[in-house]
């Protein structure tokens, strides 16, 4: 695994949470919280556009052809592989998900790699205001299940203690390895992460995640503008009639 | 688990901005939320279209009114 590799897994995660966050922007338990889903699903699309355009920088671009007809060569985590049918998934993912992104995005900013010294720091700030809509979310309680489920993903998203990311600590490209990494949310939640046995031989290092499968059809067609051609075809004969 | 439409007690905060150092804050809207943390989010998410190099916000109860319309 290369340190595009990394980054183009941040970049393909932020547009997944981007639009996952997007699809609650009327579905929220307040205009308030609409408001800030819709906000925050911006802000992150706009994070994976920042990061796809650090992956030339970066010497090499991961991103093959098998992206337009495969949606399990998108290096987002299970999480996002359906569209979250609870407020609760959307909580743990802003809480646990979002930060875990954020940690590793302070590591990269803290981190040799002078393009994404300079590129990403704004992110940063923008990113606070998740932080507070997350945490202040999950202090109110929310089931266990999608809880676990995003702290399980985040730790396994990190990778193993002897993998790829703690030698790009250790060569200085990272500011923080999986441990600090873990730290860090934890220490930014307040709260300390259940428990989590992870089965590193089945871990893919390459989309970072533990299992297989991949994001729904709707979303990858979506997310490749057949959805939109489907429409548009269909305006234009609505035209001709 | 249901959640209600504001999690916990809804508190009001007023928001306030301002686009330049050389003008006063002024009024741009309000949020409800139930603590101060989301209070902030909500604020940029609803109010950030304009580049405001400023923006602070108030709980309602702890501004103290002098008087009330008509009451001049």
């Amino acid at each position: 695994m290369s340190f595009s590799d990394l980054v183009l897994s941040i970049a393909d995660n932020k547009q997944m949470l981007g639009l996952r966050y997007a699809e609650w922007a009327t579905r929220a338990p307040s205009l308030e919280a609409d408001i800030a889903a819709a906000a925050m699903g911006l802000d992150d699309l706009g994070h994976s556009r920042v990061l796809y355009g650090c992956l030339e920088p970066l010497g090499s671009d991961p991103r093959g052809r098998d992206r337009e007809s495969d949606p399990a060569s998108l290096r987002a985590l299970p999480y996002f592989d359906q569209p979250w049918t609870e407020w609760a998934q959307f909580v743990a993912a802003n809480a646990i998900l979002d930060t875990a992104f954020t940690a590793m995005i302070e590591a990269c900013v803290g981190g040799s790699v002078d393009v994404l010294q300079q590129r990403l720091r704004k992110m940063l700030m923008e990113e606070r205001y998740h932080f507070l809509h997350g945490r202040s979310w999950l202090k109110s309680g929310i089931d266990t299940g999608p809880r676990d489920e995003a702290w399980r993903e985040a730790i396994e998203w990190f990778g193993p203690p002897d993998g790829e990311t703690a030698a790009f600590h250790r060569d200085g490209r990272l500011s923080m390895g999986p441990a600090e990494l873990l730290a860090r949310i934890e220490e930014r939640l307040g709260v300390r992460a259940p428990s989590v046995s992870v089965e590193w031989k089945a871990w893919d290092p390459i989309r970072r995640r533990g299992r297989a499968g991949a994001i729904d059809e709707t979303t990858f067609a979506m997310l490749r503008g057949l959805e939109e051609k489907r429409f548009a075809q269909s305006s234009a004969a609505a035209k001709e009639a | 688990m249901t959640y209600k439409r504001v999690s916990g007690d809804a508190l009001e905060y007023e928001v306030f901005a301002r686009k330049t150092r050389l003008e006063p804050l002024h009024q741009v809207g309000s949020v409800v939320a139930p603590d101060d943390d989301l209070a902030m989010a909500y604020a940029r998410a609803t109010y950030d279209e304009e580049r405001w190099c400023e923006m602070a916000i108030v709980r309602k109860e702890h501004v103290i009114e002098l008087w009330q319309p008509g009451e001049a």
